[in-house]
């Protein structure tokens, strides 16, 4: 394996994760807050689960109980939302698709040890910053898609009612745009409307 | 009154007497022994015997994890004193989790642990780590060679001190890697290879007989400790011991204890030590764990009457002890021990003239990513030299 330069920024931040524990106050949730506590992320812990999360949370350790299947929560799987970290004590099918819906890149396992917790942590927040990241990147290439779309529909336009090629259609809508400093997608959109609304007549 | 048993309490012990590690393990097992036999003359844990059951694990994990289980399982200790390495606590720490028994480790390690079923005695990184890396920062300068055996307590401390030279604007030479049973060859290449680079210093996180064979290799291409030292957070008396004060003098070690501490504790120890071992025994980091990590458990016994580790666990964290270093304490949150930070470097009699101590005893922070040099809050005091 690589070794990487320095230690990794997740791991130098631990100490400022803002963690949300929500779990009964047993074994296992005093064992989890009590490596929390070690680890030094800052916890606060609670149950029954809250409907509205704080606003400053960068994760959720969620005791997957039997009891929390009928809950409505509405901050679970929105967008946006903090990753979460599923505690289970159950392994039947019921429970497994429970955690499957959470969307959760880790689950920690009952009785709770201190060991491994840490790991689950980083992977989790690690893999949610990156799905995060793929989702925007992926929104991104989805208008640049649909920019696209708009741009070939115009220099179509353009080339049936001027008799251009479509180099030179392209060339139109890029020297608009740069002239008048605005996007090739937003003369697309310019020339589109004007078709619809004037039939081919653009000279105007 | 329910009538009290006389029979005396068994401990485990597994602590090498061959293999490479056997030199700084055989001196665990003597702080060890001599703790036990202050306590049996004592009246040992409330008028019953402390006994002893050693094995040797010739420094070898998977030897370690078998004879660990046959402690619990076959002679029946509820508690073992030992390990040194990584690997081999590593080994011992499932077995003492899945039996519920409970290890005292004696030894500064890498941090990043916890076990209900553990306590560790020995320095964690901000016990010892941080302070070497600022003591040598400000009186050699920043550009280090690394050089380690090839496990996991290398790995971790190189890359904490990596961060810590890197956030001061210094450079990592070279991180160089030998296995632990490398021969005297690969010794002087490295040695040739600081030669050539030619750092401020020199970090070495070799351990067991590799000690002894880069500080020999680092003589012969005559370099110089005055210039450009070896700094350890393992180099203790026990190798000095082995290796000839000769080519030890002028070295740097980072450490809570040496045999040249100046306290009451530790002079009586150091003699009752000589006394019962031998003149030219020495004592070092290691030894002074096992001897108050026993003291500890002895104490804890003798507070709840029993050597069951249910009650051991209720009494043992948050204890103290006036260890030959001074007081130590162990955490009640992470089992790991409040101890004192120290700076050595070996004088031409094989001991340490100590350069700088912390002021007072420093938290265990097991668990700590990032080190910082800044906030370090007990900077240590310079001793007039």
């Amino acid at each position: 394996m690589r070794k990487s330069e320095g230690t990794p920024r997740l791991l130098r931040e631990l100490r400022s994760l803002r963690v949300l524990v929500f779990h009964p106050d047993d074994q296992d949730g005093q064992e989890l807050l009590g490596q929390l506590q070690r680890i030094g992320c800052r916890v606060k812990a609670f149950w029954p689960p809250l409907d509205k999360l704080p606003d400053e949370t960068d994760l959720v350790i969620f005791a997957m109980r039997p009891e929390v299947l009928s809950m409505d929560l509405p901050w679970l799987r929105r967008d946006g939302s903090p990753p979460v970290i599923p505690v289970v004590n159950y392994e039947n099918p019921v429970i497994v698709e429970a955690v499957l819906q959470l969307n959760a890149y880790g689950v920690i396992a009952s009785p709770v040890k201190s060991f491994g917790l840490l790991t689950s942590i980083v992977v989790s927040v690690n893999q949610a910053e990156k799905a995060r990241a793929q989702e925007k990147y992926i929104a991104r290439l989805e208008q640049r898609l649909a920019g696209l779309r708009k741009i070939n529909k115009a220099k179509a336009i353009l080339m049936s009612t001027r008799g251009l090629s479509e180099d030179d259609a392209y060339k139109v809508i890029r020297d608009q745009a740069m002239s008048k400093r605005v996007t090739a997608e937003e003369i697309a959109d310019a020339v589109i409307n004007a078709n619809d609304i004037l039939g081919f007549d653009l000279k105007s | 009154m329910k009538s009290r048993s006389t029979a005396p309490i068994r401990v485990g012990v597994l602590f090498s007497e061959t293999g490479v590690t056997s030199v700084i393990e055989r001196s665990e097992r003597q702080g060890t022994l001599l703790a036990v036999q202050e306590i049996n003359e004592a009246g040992g844990i409330n008028g019953r015997e402390l006994q002893l059951i050693s094995y040797d694990p010739q420094s070898r994990p998977a030897l370690y994890a078998s004879q660990a289980k046959h402690l619990l399982l076959e002679d029946r200790v509820q508690v073992i004193l030992g390990c040194y390495m990584s690997s081999t606590r590593k080994a011992v720490m499932p077995v003492v989790e899945r039996w519920n028994g409970l290890l005292l480790y004696p030894t500064l390690y890498e941090g990043f642990e916890y076990s209900r079923n553990v306590i560790y005695t020995g320095a964690a990184p901000n016990q010892n780590s941080v302070q070497l890396a600022e003591f040598m920062m400000r009186e050699f300068g920043s550009r280090v060679f690394m050089v380690g055996s090839d496990y996991i307590y290398p790995y971790e401390s190189n890359r904490i001190m990596s961060d810590l030279i890197v956030e001061r604007g210094g450079e990592k030479v070279a991180e160089v890697y030998l296995p632990l049973d490398a021969s005297w060859e690969s010794y002087v290449t490295v040695a040739k290879k600081i030669q050539a680079t030619n750092p401020d210093f020199i970090f070495s996180t070799v351990v067991g007989y590799g000690t002894s064979l880069l500080h020999r290799a680092y003589a012969q291409v005559k370099l110089d400790p005055a210039k450009m030292p070896i700094a350890s957070l393992t180099t203790c008396e026990a190798e000095v011991r082995q290796m000839g004060a000769d080519i030890a003098e002028g070295h740097i070690t980072s450490a809570p204890y040496f045999q040249s501490v100046d306290t009451e504790t530790n002079r009586r120890c150091v003699a009752q030590f000589k006394n019962r071992f031998g003149a030219d025994e020495v004592t070092n980091m290691c030894w002074e764990a096992a001897y108050f990590q026993t003291h500890l458990l002895a104490d804890a016994m003798r507070r709840v009457d029993t050597d069951n580790i249910v009650d051991l666990l209720r009494v043992l964290p948050g204890s103290e002890f006036s260890g030959p270093q001074g007081k130590v304490r162990i955490d009640e949150h992470n089992h790991h021990t409040y101890l004192r930070p120290r700076i050595g470097r070996v004088n031409g009699q094989g001991q340490f003239d100590i350069l700088q101590e912390a002021e007072r005893w420093v938290r265990p922070d097991p668990y700590l990513v990032s080190h910082s040099l800044q906030d370090w809050s007990t900077r240590a005091q310079i001793h007039a030299r």
